[in-house]
């Protein structure tokens, strides 16, 4: 008995219907594939729209269709929102198949003739592939009320206090000794001029003293298996070398410590700390590390003098990384940036002129906990500066090294030009491109700062140079720049240089998303599901990315995706089980010879060997049903749900047009 | 031995035959075969370039076709400018078939043909890279102890292209020096132009490069500007009597060639290199190797 | 019909060997004109020249010396955020200005470069002395007797070349440059 089936052609507005006639698709369909089961073809304006669907809808029930091909947009838009349609009026979803005529059609051709063609023929592959589909049913399996956030700035914070206050458990992530990010290397943050660790900390111990929430700072997560509902997460906790036990957190092991470290991380390079250290007074947890790469105990084997002075006992040389297992249902990654190495641009002079500083540089010395006790002085620690260039767009905006806004460093330097006024009384001059501020009070803060006397100058700064010309820059650092708006080129004789260097997506970023089986775009920073639409999700179902991982931000932007994401993840523990997809792949295990070359293939380790009965067995839970197995059996002996030979074999006969009857003569 | 195609061009024929004569020495000392390619013409420096693009190209298409004819894989110029543009040159003929069959178009005329496949080499390339500064190291006879050096790279050696390490603040200048004995010192200007053609067509704004250039490598106690192409040589030397006349000032400090450099502190005989044939005398250099 | 082309894309077309060079995209960022160690000789900065082109000036930009005063340095091209060669765009435009035979008066550059061609289709190398007219009488009497008196150094040190050079192949060395641009009968 044939099938009865429903083709819908999309107009998309004019994204479709501009470049495909799907008026003579839908003829077309009607006519030329009657014979193979089609009752009734149509073409509408929005098919996603509730009238499209409600179509759809009324023809299965009054027409009896058995199978409904749309012809739309890309399937990763709206397969759900028709097979969902299909599903309300009676017809199992997966008889349901989408023909792309807009991503793989009408965005890709200009030829209206060509276009058309390939419509009919892409709608035809879809009609004889949907006889072939069977009725399939969803997985439903459990959510794992736990949740894993991976990063302990303000983004991963929020996420983590958010679900924990909703009564459901959280493992907080952080690489660092403590959490706090980069937030909390801030002094003030814009525009507010809030001290950043007065708003930070309440947080960061709320966080900390969380009954809900198991802090592991100083860890790492090394491996992720599973899906959604239904994550095994494997975490390195680095070895403290302190038992955290026994430590009260008095501090005398970095005070008696005598290996002095630069900094490079919290300090940026600025200050310093000792080999046995906490990053900073306020960290979360208050326990300290040892820094086994500069301690003296563990290069010649003397020393320990923590160990010496230590009230408690809670040293501990020996002490090993430890490797913890974790079941979670949902992840949010929360990772954060790394700064643009200003190093990248010589001629600007950074780590060759000593009074060049970085924005994170510059924030710790404003910082009153800093190395310089919240002095703004230059690199000698005393004197302070008369005259300070801020420079934009550091490694942003420029096709030489990132061609993206960083979008914070306007607001941030137009703050240091506020903070340097303020404290020092000194000139400032900000060299920009533009001045973005887009956000709520931020317009405001530039004007304070023109009325506060900052001066501005357009212009991308060419180089900076301790190489006097005239009797005034002797001694100083000349900033050379056009200045745009008058035309002329410039030489500004300056104490102080700070660059306002752009955002970099972490540097190991690409590896951490291959973790966790996200994607990263083309600038680094990790994709998400729609630009638009659904920024903190990702591909990958119960994978989050929250904050600036997801791209440059403010704080206020990244704390709404933390709350956005833990949003989320309450909706899908509330909801206590998931569907999923039944496009699976299975092994016929008469026909499996048992070679196990499928078992090493499977990128979501879904595939075990039955050592038994020498046959090899699918996971249905963690398959993904890529097809990769499918492919590479030499048997033959696999096949996918959903995507079977006959299927697929059906969909070409189609797109070449091999199922029409043939034409009298 | 590897051969290489050596393209004097024009200058070192008599403005800069100094670059010439220690090129050849310095290359005979430490093995390199140069070969002069048969017949070549001026690679048309930076003034065709205002009048025809494509005849341009050409030009110096010939001196590569040339080349290849003779059978060379590797084509060397010591002139900035023309390396730069027989680089360019064969970078758009291997990558634009269009402009391949313009020229050649052309070319045929000549009974030549290019094809683009060689190396395009800067002089001072061939000497640290192929040689490599080990090699030097060992064939120093007369380190240049104390000479302070200011390595003045210049502007087409390094620019346009983009592709290799550190455009802005290359160090490969300083490394030879220093296998020479010398100590290069810390030249802000070190890729600063010296005007090239300006100091026909704008002598003042070229005047004023030149003073920049040269009160630099005085602020930093150079005793010598070491340069690795003959317009820049030419600027910073002969007409630095002019830049005192325009700016009052009175620079005296001698500009030779890298390959003089390399000469004297290999042992060769000061004449042979072209030293004395300056305006601004070389002479105190030798001071600090004999 | 004929298309009026915009002067933007009449300037990068006469970027044949780079196919057009993406003026268009220039942020106004002002990096080449701050970086342009000639900026302050030029009437117009090379960002004001892009800045005029995109507006279609097309008179000032070719009253302007701003391309003639250009050293070819290239420090623009390779520090433009927008990925342009500017220093190239100053070639085409220097190309342009002899195309239509329109540039500022007084001016050494547009002769000393046609000279330097007729000069090169002659014999094939480059014979300074030939090109002397073209500019030593241009900066006053002062600028001559130094001119004179640099020659003069030069020439007692040997540096200076008395007789013009040719290349042996000379004929077919023309009959090259005639397949490109027309230079009549042979010299």
């Amino acid at each position: 008995m044939s099938e009865r089936i429903g083709v819908y052609v999309c107009h998309c507005g004019t994204n479709i219907a501009g470049t495909v006639d799907v008026v003579d698709v839908a003829n077309w369909a009607a006519e030329k594939l009657k014979h193979q089961g089609v009752v009734i073809a149509r073409e509408y304006k929005f098919m996603c729209s509730s009238l499209g669907q409600e179509l759809i809808e009324k023809d299965i029930k009054e027409l009896g269709l058995t199978r409904v091909v749309v012809a739309a947009c890309s399937p990763h838009l709206h397969e759900k929102t028709f097979r969902t349609a299909a599903k309300n009026a009676g017809l199992n979803p997966y008889l349901v198949e989408l023909a792309s005529i807009r991503e793989q059609v009408s965005w890709v051709h200009t030829d209206k003739a060509v276009a058309t063609a390939k419509s009919k023929a892409v709608v035809s592959g879809a009609v004889s592939r949907v006889i072939e589909n069977v009725a399939l049913d969803e997985i439903k399996v459990p959510i794992n009320a736990n949740t894993l956030v991976v990063g302990g700035g303000i983004a991963g914070i929020q996420s983590a206090l958010e679900i924990a206050n909703a009564g459901f458990h959280v493992y907080l992530v952080e690489r660092e000794p403590s959490i706090g990010g980069h937030m909390a290397q801030f002094d003030k943050t814009f525009p507010t001029l809030d001290c950043s660790a007065c708003i930070l900390t309440p947080r960061m111990v709320e966080a900390g003293t969380h009954p809900n929430i198991t802090l592991m700072t100083y860890s790492e997560v090394v491996n992720v298996s599973g899906y959604i509902g239904n994550f095994n997460v494997t975490i390195k906790q680095k070895a403290r070398r302190v038992k955290t036990d026994l430590c009260t957190g008095c501090g005398i092991c970095q005070e008696k410590c005598p290996k002095k470290v630069i900094d490079n991380v919290y300090e940026a390079g600025l200050g310093y700390r000792k080999a046995v250290y906490t990053p900073f007074a306020q960290a979360v947890p208050n326990f300290p590390v040892m820094d086994v790469e500069n301690c003296i105990y563990f290069k010649n084997g003397k020393c320990k003098a923590c160990e010496k002075f230590c009230p408690t006992e809670a040293i501990d040389f020996t002490q090993q990384d430890e490797l913890m297992d974790v079941q979670v249902g949902n992840i949010i990654l929360a990772t954060g940036y790394d700064l643009f190495d200003a190093t990248r641009i010589p001629q600007y002079g950074y780590g060759k002129l000593p009074n060049v500083f970085t924005s994170l540089e510059f924030e710790r010395m404003c910082n009153a906990a800093g190395p310089t006790e919240g002095k703004i002085v230059l690199r000698d620690m005393k004197t302070a500066p008369k005259t300070v260039v801020v420079v934009h767009c550091v490694g942003s905006r420029d096709e030489n090294y990132n061609k993206y806004c960083s979008g914070i460093c306007c607001m941030q330097s137009l703050k240091f030009a506020h903070l340097v006024m303020e404290r020092t009384g000194a000139e400032v001059y900000n060299c920009y491109i533009d001045i973005r501020t887009p956000f709520k009070d931020y317009e405001e803060f530039y004007k304070r700062v023109l009325e506060e006397g900052g001066h501005f100058i357009r212009g991308k700064v060419a180089e900076i140079t301790d190489a006097a010309r005239l009797p005034e820059e002797e001694g100083k650092l000349i900033v050379q720049v056009e200045d745009t708006l008058i035309g002329k080129q410039r030489r500004i004789p300056a104490d102080m240089v700070i660059l306002a260097a752009g955002l970099e997506p972490r540097h190991d970023a690409k590896e951490v998303g291959k973790l966790f089986g996200i994607a990263c775009g083309t600038s680094g920073w990790y994709t998400e599901r729609h630009p638009k639409l659904d920024p903190v999700a990702t591909m990958t179902e119960g994978i989050y990315i929250v904050g600036c991982v997801q791209g440059p931000k403010d704080i206020p932007a990244s704390v709404a995706q933390g709350a956005a994401a833990s949003a989320r993840v309450l909706g899908k523990i509330f909801q206590k089980e998931v569907a999923l997809e039944p496009i699976k792949a299975s092994i016929n295990q008469e026909t499996c010879s048992g070679c196990r070359i499928c078992n090493g293939l499977c990128p979501f380790n879904a595939i075990a060997f039955i050592a038994d009965d020498m046959v090899s067995e699918i996971n249905p839970a963690l398959c993904q049903g890529c097809g990769t197995c499918v492919a590479a059996c030499p048997a033959g002996a696999i096949s996918g749900t959903g995507f079977s030979d006959g299927q697929i074999m059906a969909q070409i006969d189609g797109l070449l047009f091999r199922n029409l009857e043939p034409v009298e003569a | 031995m590897k051969q290489y195609a050596y393209y004097p061009g024009c200058s070192l024929e008599s403005l800069a035959t100094s670059y010439n004569l220690s090129t050849l020495e310095v290359a005979q000392k430490l093995g390199v075969d140069l070969k002069e390619i048969k017949d070549w013409n001026c690679c048309g420096a930076t003034a065709y370039f205002p009048v025809d693009e494509l005849l341009a190209y050409t030009l110096v298409a010939r001196n590569l076709a040339l080349a290849e004819k003779e059978g060379f894989g590797e084509f060397v110029a010591p002139c900035s400018a023309c390396y730069k543009n027989a680089y360019f040159t064969n970078a758009y003929l291997k990558k634009d078939p269009d402009l391949a069959e313009h020229i050649n178009y052309a070319l045929e005329a000549d009974n030549l043909h290019v094809n683009g496949t060689m190396k395009i080499r800067h002089l001072i390339e061939v000497f640290i890279e192929d040689v490599g500064l080990e090699e030097i190291g060992k064939k120093i006879t007369h380190p240049l102890k104390g000479l302070r050096v200011a390595p003045y790279y210049g502007c087409q050696l390094l620019r346009p292209r983009k592709d290799h390490e550190n455009v802005e603040n290359p160090q490969f200048f300083e490394s030879l020096l220093s296998a020479l004995g010398a100590e290069p010192v810390d030249y802000p200007s070190k890729t600063r132009c010296c005007g090239g053609s300006l100091i026909v067509t704008n002598r003042k704004a070229a005047l004023d490069m030149v003073h920049i250039l040269l009160q630099d490598a005085v602020n930093r106690k150079a005793d010598v500007i070491a340069t690795t192409c003959p317009m820049c040589n030419v600027n910073l030397e002969v007409y630095q009597s002019q830049v005192n006349r325009e700016f009052g000032t009175q620079f005296s400090i001698p500009v030779m060639y890298f390959t003089q450099l390399m000469g004297v502190a290999l042992g060769i005989k000061p004449g042979k290199l072209g030293i004395g044939k300056e305006l601004v005398s070389g002479e105190p250099v030798l001071a600090f190797a004999y | 019909m004929s298309i009026e082309l915009s002067f933007n894309n009449e300037i990068a077309n006469l970027m044949y060997a780079t196919h057009g060079n993406p003026i268009k995209d220039c942020l106004q960022c002002g990096i080449c004109s701050g970086t342009c160690p000639a900026a302050e000789f030029m009437d117009h900065t090379p960002r004001v020249i892009i800045g005029l082109i995109s507006a279609g000036y097309k008179d000032e930009v070719l009253a302007s010396n701003t391309f003639w005063s250009c050293a070819s340095c290239y420090h623009c091209s390779v520090r433009c955020p927008a990925g342009i060669d500017i220093a190239d765009m100053m070639y085409a435009l220097k190309r342009y200005s002899m195309w239509k035979g329109r540039h500022q008066e007084g001016l050494i550059g547009p002769a000393f470069s046609e000279s330097f061609v007729k000069m090169i289709v002659n014999s094939g190398r480059s014979f300074e002395p030939l090109l002397a007219p073209t500019y030593i009488f241009k900066n006053g009497p002062q600028g001559l007797v130094q001119e004179a008196q640099t020659a003069t150094g030069l020439m007692l040190k040997g540096r200076m070349p008395l007789l013009p050079r040719k290349i042996k192949g000379l004929k077919k060395f023309q009959n090259m440059v005639r397949r490109i641009i027309p230079i009549g009968e042979s010299s």
